[in-house]
């Protein structure tokens, strides 16, 4: 329950081990610790309006240019098992997702824009190599960050 | 001789956590001898600067707690220990990145079982954690995980077992023999978090009917 908008079908659990699978191993090649992509001003005190807008931009740019730059650098299979199972589930999520995209709603998508340009700033900071590896370690922020919204 | 690789000085930098209680742990490593000193120092993911712990510089123990400095489970945090060997060998190994909310385990809940002659009440005490909310008081378990349960199951007989389940804190198991010892045992869980408690076990018997018959 993104504000407006609801998504159904995708158990968190299922996210979560596959990125427990492959955490360790993505965190530790991250060796950048005094740079974090998902900072709180990006995520902080997110209304539950803007959270739709914010969580469609940021797992958009996560299929197109995350996890497709990681999946065409990389052979590791279990890695790339584990991406691909959180790959599928971003998918069945923004395909669900139905940001409004009336007048009156500007105010709110401009807000969760700002924050996604402080995210994808600090993506761009870095070398491709080093963000793809910075922000798939991140992805344990992203859901934590998603879980609030998460409505039983 | 000079330590062939780090290891030989620190192993297993590690953090543990039970109920947002956290500490830094280590291990020696095969050259490491006891006087060996400890310096740990802590920072939160994203910022620059490393923060030396203060209580835990040149120490000789295993063990730092690092709870208030690690307290905002919304951030991610480093800790790093450096290692001086009585030769003057160093060591500096730094723990995975570390989030309180994913990692850390629940202890068993603090439990009251009230036998009666005919049924036996459980009451369910908050948990308080080292975490502090903005106006000071400590955060229970139950603030900081919304969707936190108790699981509560009474061995009735070796087949025969009665569970209760829920959020509130007080429940009572009914129809229950006068002057009978039972095996409660009260679990506590966050679904969101696959996190799982150990039992709290209580064995109680209830109460001899002494009505007139």
């Amino acid at each position: 329950q993104f504000g407006p908008c609801q998504v159904k079908g995708v158990l968190p659990q299922k996210l979560w081990e596959a990125f427990w699978a492959v955490k360790d191993t993505m965190q530790a090649q991250d060796n950048i610790t005094s740079v974090r992509l998902l900072r709180q001003e990006v995520l902080q005190n997110v209304s539950a309006a803007e959270s739709c807008y914010l969580v469609h931009t940021l797992l958009e740019f996560y299929l197109k240019t995350v996890f497709k730059n990681y999946h065409d650098r990389t052979v590791e299979v279990r890695t790339l098992k584990s991406f691909s199972t959180l790959a599928n589930n971003f998918v069945l999520i923004v395909s669900q997702l139905q940001p409004s995209q009336e007048n009156e709603m500007f105010a709110i998508r401009d807000s969760a824009h700002r924050r996604f340009l402080l995210f994808r700033r600090a993506f761009k900071q870095l070398d491709m190599e080093a963000a793809l590896t910075k922000a798939l370690g991140e992805v344990d922020v992203l859901l934590t960050w998603m879980q609030k919204f998460y409505k039983f | 001789h000079a330590p062939e690789d780090l290891s030989d000085l620190l192993q297993n930098v590690k953090f543990q956590s039970s109920n947002f209680e956290n500490i830094l742990t280590w291990e020696s490593g095969p050259e490491g001898t006891p006087d060996t000193v400890y310096s740990i120092e802590y920072k939160t993911y994203g910022e620059s600067d490393w923060v030396a712990k203060k209580g835990c510089q040149r120490i000789t123990r295993k063990f730092c707690n690092l709870t208030v400095e690690t307290g905002n489970f919304t951030e991610l945090y480093y800790a790093r220990v450096t290692a001086v060997s009585a030769g003057g060998w160093t060591a500096t190994k730094m723990t995975d990145r570390f989030s309180a909310l994913q990692h850390t385990t629940l202890k068993p809940p603090d439990v009251t079982c009230i036998p009666k002659v005919r049924s036996i009440q459980m009451i369910v005490h908050p948990t308080p954690t080292p975490i502090r909310a903005g106006d000071g008081h400590r955060l229970t378990l139950e603030e900081i995980f919304q969707d936190l349960s108790y699981r509560l199951e009474l061995q009735v007989n070796h087949t025969y077992q009665m569970r209760l389940e829920g959020k509130q804190r007080e429940y009572e198991f009914f129809g229950l023999t006068p002057d009978t010892e039972f095996l409660g045992t009260i679990t506590v869980f966050v679904t969101t978090w696959f996190k799982e408690s150990a039992p709290y076990v209580c064995r109680v018997k209830t109460l001899p009917d002494r009505t007139w018959t």
